[in-house]
């Protein structure tokens, strides 16, 4: 693989590409709980470890809380915190408290207080805490001196305590209403924090394990569209749209649905014109349409002899390098075709010739394994190397060979416009720069993920 | 690297120091992007999408058939749904209303500011015309009684009925009612009431997206220096400006 002229260094890099694709589908399975758990964890329960063990006590089931004795001073609060901090990177946290019994005072506070919080006083008292009480109904934030917030609360009232990442504010509930909102400074890690102060004060605890008395999806649902409204109310260029959907259309090769948009369009009212100066080099693209796409056809229906043998025909250079990443990715693909119509006595037979070579070869190894793996199922696909059977895979393939193509057209200027259409650029360019900004912002908030907007639409 | 190029790499760290922006290199953005994970079946549904909600019925049937890509609406109404808006822009809104009848009359029913629009535009089209008494009738027998009802459906109508006292109608200041372009806007109303009464959104996700991507780098822009993207239909990295 030493061949030092430019096309096979080309070739190289758009078939080493594709093949990173082809392996990083074994991971995907992993990435999706990531996109949905997003890395942190939740608060589950209260921390009896470092709470205020002699002030307050915990139940056994760890959700709630009672203060037994009479308290004497500003420093016999029975505090403590959840298990866990506040979860940073999502839109909103959120969590309640059932004052089931106010006892003599009514002394009850929920909020939110740093790792090493003085256990013994209220949040709020102390600085960098957040606390609302029920007694007064006054925010404190950090003195001893609260102010006017909302109203009081006590016996068999709901209050919760939340952070909205996209505004930066704490707010707080009473009984499924907002009652205030204060702006969040904070830095660093906060754990949800519950105190009570009176003899005979008990106080439950929810952290999500039973539905809320707010309704904190509308909650979200109207944050994400404040946001939605500001962005919605920026200007496109006129047909941008329309022309980045038609490259998509050429870039892939998918000719019928090209001549039927582009029929379509002449007949819109008003006719869409393509600014040709900027960005569109029909040379560019238009290229071999004809024969990239027929070639998609017959991969994406598993003819991979036929494809090959077209390849052989019109394109000889991309095929002639046996051990080549788009050769392996093909031979591959033959040999999961043949398990999947259950030839494994042939399959195995085309393993040896052709799949044999490539084991110990880096790169190679773990892919041509799993590939492999296959024959050790009686039902493959419901193995962990299953995801070989699924369509996404002769996809990748059909992308590759794709990609050679136009890695082929002598009139080519941007190598790497190969790899990679205009549409696809453009969503890696809106994921890196919202996980960047998000991670200027101390981790807070929401990222954006095609996946899940593009799922958003079938909950309602 | 050039002496040329470390000399501008430093003057915008000095830039980026004076205003506390992070400096992020090509090389390390293109790490960036290459760890992102974008799969093609995502990408094709969002194509998809735009086909089917802008109408493109047989480039969504030829789609579906060369990607394996499932439409997210039955392609059937589009046709459908695509007459209602081509009468409306050739001018023909009688013809337009009876079909969106034909379709699902609580339409209208449910949508009188979608009605009233339909209605305006039937006059502009009747005056366009030059049927002035037919215009004058319609005018007082249809829309009068919706005007009386709503203060800005009035102010509509007289603008519309405006366009009767001037001869040289393209020099009267009203005169964009009988523009082509507001055709277009009753025409996307009524393509967009359709899609809302058949529970699909209105409006195509891609356009959205392009538009939270200027507004992410907006936003980035901020905080950080690094390679953007200006010009959306070559989706080019601009090297981080200095």
């Amino acid at each position: 693989m030493t061949n030092n002229n430019s096309g096979s260094k080309n070739e190289e890099e758009v078939g080493s590409y594709f093949l990173e694709v082809a392996r990083g589908a074994h991971k995907k399975k992993e990435e999706e709980m990531e996109e949905d758990t997003e890395d942190d964890e939740s608060p589950t329960e209260l921390n009896t470890i470092n709470s205020s063990g002699g002030f307050l006590v915990v139940s056994t089931d760890k959700i709630s809380v009672k203060y037994p004795s009479v308290n004497l001073h500003g420093h016999d609060v029975g505090v403590v915190q959840a298990n866990k901090p506040a979860p940073v990177k999502r839109l909103v946290y959120y969590f309640e408290i059932y004052v089931k019994d106010s006892g003599a005072k009514g002394q009850i506070a929920i909020g939110f207080t740093p790792d090493n919080f003085k256990m013994r006083r209220q949040p709020g008292w102390e600085p960098h805490s957040f606390g609302y009480h029920g007694d007064d109904g006054m925010l404190y934030r950090g003195q001893g001196k609260g102010e006017a917030f909302g109203p009081t609360y006590t016996a068999n009232d709901i209050v919760g305590a939340g952070i909205n990442y996209a505004s930066h504010e704490f707010f707080f509930t009473k009984n499924g209403a907002v009652v205030g909102t204060v702006y969040n400074d904070v830095k660093g890690s906060l754990f949800p924090t519950i105190a009570v102060h009176s003899q005979n004060e008990e106080v439950h605890v929810n952290f999500g394990q039973k539905p809320f008395a707010f309704d904190l999806e509308d909650f979200e649902k109207q944050e994400r569209m404040k946001q939605q409204m500001t962005v919605e109310k920026i200007s496109l260029p006129p047909n941008v749209s329309h022309g980045i959907v038609r490259s998509y259309l050429l870039h892939y090769g998918y000719e019928e649905t090209l001549n039927s948009f582009d029929m379509a369009s002449k007949t819109t009212v008003p006719p869409v014109h393509i600014a040709q100066e900027n960005g569109f080099d029909e040379q560019d693209i238009m290229y071999a349409l004809n024969e990239r796409k027929t070639l998609r056809q017959l991969i994406k229906n598993g003819e991979i002899d036929a494809a090959l043998g077209k390849l052989h025909d019109w394109y000889p250079q991309i095929v002639q390098d046996d051990k080549s990443a788009t050769c392996f990715l093909l031979h591959c693909q033959k040999f999961i075709e043949l398990v999947r119509v259950g030839a494994l006595e042939e399959a195995v037979k085309y393993g040896r010739i052709q799949l044999a070579k490539f084991f110990g070869l880096a790169g190679f190894e773990d892919f041509v394994q799993d590939c492999v793996a296959l024959l050790a199922y009686e039902q493959p696909q419901e193995s962990s190397v299953g995801y070989l059977l699924e369509d996404s895979q002769r996809e990748v393939v059909a992308d590759a060979v794709n990609a050679m193509i136009l890695s082929m057209n002598p009139n080519l200027k941007d190598s790497h416009g190969c790899l990679q259409s205009c549409l696809e650029r453009l969503l890696r360019q809106l994921t890196a720069c919202c996980l960047e900004r998000r991670s200027l912002n101390g981790d807070q908030g929401e990222a954006f993920y095609l996946h899940r907007v593009l799922n958003i639409g079938k909950k309602c | 690297m050039s002496l040329f190029w470390i000399v501008i790499r430093h003057l915008a760290e000095i830039e980026a120091m004076a205003t506390s922006k992070k400096v992020i290199t090509k090389e390390e953005w293109e790490k960036k992007l290459k760890d992102v994970k974008i799969r093609k079946e995502d990408m094709n549904k969002l194509v998809m999408n735009f086909l089917v909600t802008e109408g493109y019925v047989d480039a969504a049937e030829k789609f579906r058939l060369e990607s394996g890509t499932e439409p997210d609406i039955d392609l059937a109404t589009i046709t459908d749904r695509m007459a209602v808006k081509k009468a409306v822009q050739s001018g023909n809104v009688e013809d337009a209303i009876e079909k969106v009848n034909d379709l699902n009359p609580e339409i209208l029913d449910t949508n009188p500011q979608l009605f009233f629009h339909l209605q305006q535009q039937r006059l502009i089209e009747l005056i366009r015309n030059g049927k002035v008494e037919e215009a004058l009738e319609f005018a007082q027998e249809e829309l009068a009684p919706r005007g009386e009802e709503n203060q800005s459906f009035l102010e509509e109508l007289e603008k519309t009925v405006a366009l009767l006292a001037f001869e040289d109608v393209s020099n009267c200041p009203v005169g964009e009612l009988l523009d082509i372009s507001q055709r277009l806007k009753t025409a996307s109303e009524v393509n967009a009431a359709i899609l809302t009464s058949q529970s699909h959104e209105k409006d195509p996700k891609l356009p959205s997206l392009l538009k939270m991507l200027i507004w992410a780098q907006n936003q980035l822009d901020e905080k950080a220096a690094y390679p953007r993207i200006n010009d959306l239909s070559t989706a080019k990295l601009e090297d981080p400006a200095v």
